[in-house]
């Protein structure tokens, strides 16, 4: 479970986040969506420390991540996983040593036990025979999945997902959004889905957190999303083209 | 994983750039001869003047830094790229999230097999550049084999090596630390990328050109 309290964040004169508290469950598929620019990305950038925030605190299972020192944060990134939005795969690795990276440096599993677990993480992205392929020869789908086997290899207590169907055709978005889902539900992962996605909302969220002009503006299910009265979210999914029928 | 990367950079850094090495210091070496032996008017000077000169001009000066300034161009540019490029597709955020120190990671391999193949690749450029002279020497009548090796071999002191390869060795960590330094906080961009790569490049080649008048006045004067 990560908790979130009073987080704010500013860059220069902006604000960015205001005062966000929140709480994500494990076992659950939880989503941080809002327009471009609400702050959605610097939430996430702030709970695995690529930001500092100014103020508050982020507790992954009762641990305050903001406040603990360098090398207890190293403790607590090693249950971290992280898909990025453009994958962010090393160019000069193998699909195979990408996802045997993080089993290299978060663990001390013997050669032939990580050869096993990049085995098992590629079977279960349905990418059994690309190990010896490089990021480049990939397609946008592919580089998805192969970023999911990178987060989920080592195992990880917490998964997070930036903007994961950005740049992939609506089938394609469908395959991932359901393999983050799954794998949140197999594993019991505390998972956070950034998007503006609205399929991915009604698809896998399990929870929502809406946030408008880094505040958070709403919290519920895709089911009471679907009911709310609340303008700034009719505004942001009929601008996505879906719930029209509530409009009228 | 350090190890690795360490080797991997010597190759890359090294093996990769002895082609372009071998290449430039031949002719590098033909020129200086060429030159010498244009230069020299008055019949009071000896011909194996020549194989003297062109060996102290590799030796002090063109193999070290004239190869510091190319490697600069070829290995500045592909680290600044390759850091920036990294930065610009969060590749070192990546890296950042699994724990792992992004500038140690990537940087200091790459100046640590620099620093350490650098002399090898200038000592490799001074046999080759002496042998381009050598050949000038086989090749035309402008002076006899015998003049021109005598001459290479006349008043040789240990000390300019040394000199020479100490300096490779400064000459290789601007070349590395400079661009890696503008790779890793480009951002934005591929634009910006280049922009990074370029200022590494031009950046590291003026430091090299100051630091080896500094590194000239204090240990040759």
């Amino acid at each position: 479970m990560i908790e979130v309290n009073n987080l704010s964040k500013t860059f220069g004169e902006k604000h960015v986040l205001k005062d966000i508290n929140v709480r994500f469950e494990a076992g659950v598929t939880n989503l941080i969506i809002g327009a471009s620019g609400s702050g959605k990305s610097t939430l996430a950038r702030c709970l695995v420390g690529l930001v500092e925030p100014e103020k508050g605190e982020v507790l992954y299972d009762g641990r305050d991540f903001v406040h603990m020192k360098n090398k207890e944060r190293k403790d607590v990134r090693k249950e971290m996983g992280f898909l990025f939005q453009g994958s962010a795969l090393f160019d000069y690795m193998t699909v195979e040593e990408n996802v045997r990276f993080p089993l290299d440096i978060l663990t001390s599993l013997s050669s032939k036990e990580k050869q096993m677990r990049v085995d098992q993480v590629l079977e279960r992205v349905e990418m059994p025979d690309v190990h010896k392929l490089y990021p480049s020869e990939l397609s946008g789908g592919m580089k998805k999945r192969v970023g999911i086997a990178r987060a989920i290899s080592p195992n990880p207590k917490y998964l997070f997902c930036d903007e994961p169907n950005s740049g992939l055709d609506p089938q394609t978005s469908i395959v991932i959004d359901g393999l983050i889902h799954e794998i949140t539900r197999e594993n019991n992962i505390t998972t956070l889905v950034i998007t503006h996605d609205m399929n991915s909302v009604m698809e896998i969220g399990d929870f929502i957190m809406f946030i408008y002009k880094g505040e958070k503006w709403w919290e519920g299910t895709n089911k009471e999303m679907m009911e709310t009265d609340n303008q700034e979210i009719l505004e942001f999914v009929n601008a996505a083209g879906m719930m029209t029928r509530k409009q009228q | 994983m350090y190890r690795k990367r360490l080797f991997d950079e010597m190759v890359s850094l090294g093996l990769d750039s002895l082609g372009i090495i071998m290449v430039i210091s031949v002719f590098m070496g033909a020129v200086i001869t060429i030159q010498t032996a244009a230069n020299i008017d008055s019949a009071f000077i000896p011909t194996y003047t020549i194989g003297f000169t062109a060996r102290q001009s590799t030796i002090l000066e063109f193999s070290p830094t004239i190869m510091a300034l190319i490697l600069a161009g070829k290995i500045g540019s592909n680290i600044a790229s390759e850091i920036g490029l990294m930065r610009v597709t969060e590749q070192i955020d990546a890296l950042e999230i699994m724990g792992v120190n992004s500038s140690a990671y990537l940087i200091l391999p790459k100046i640590v097999a620099a620093v350490l193949i650098s002399p090898f690749l200038v000592i490799i450029s001074m046999f080759v550049s002496i042998g381009g002279g050598y050949l000038i020497a086989a090749l035309t009548d402008i002076v006899t084999i015998a003049n021109y090796e005598y001459g290479v071999q006349l008043d040789f002191r240990m000390y300019h090596v040394v000199y020479s390869l100490s300096k490779s060795a400064v000459f290789a960590f601007i070349f590395t630390s400079v661009p890696a330094y503008q790779g890793y906080y480009a951002s934005g961009s591929a634009l910006e990328v280049g922009k990074a790569s370029t200022r590494g490049v031009v950046q590291s080649s003026i430091i090299i050109l100051v630091v080896n008048y500094f590194i000239t006045q204090i240990f040759l004067i």
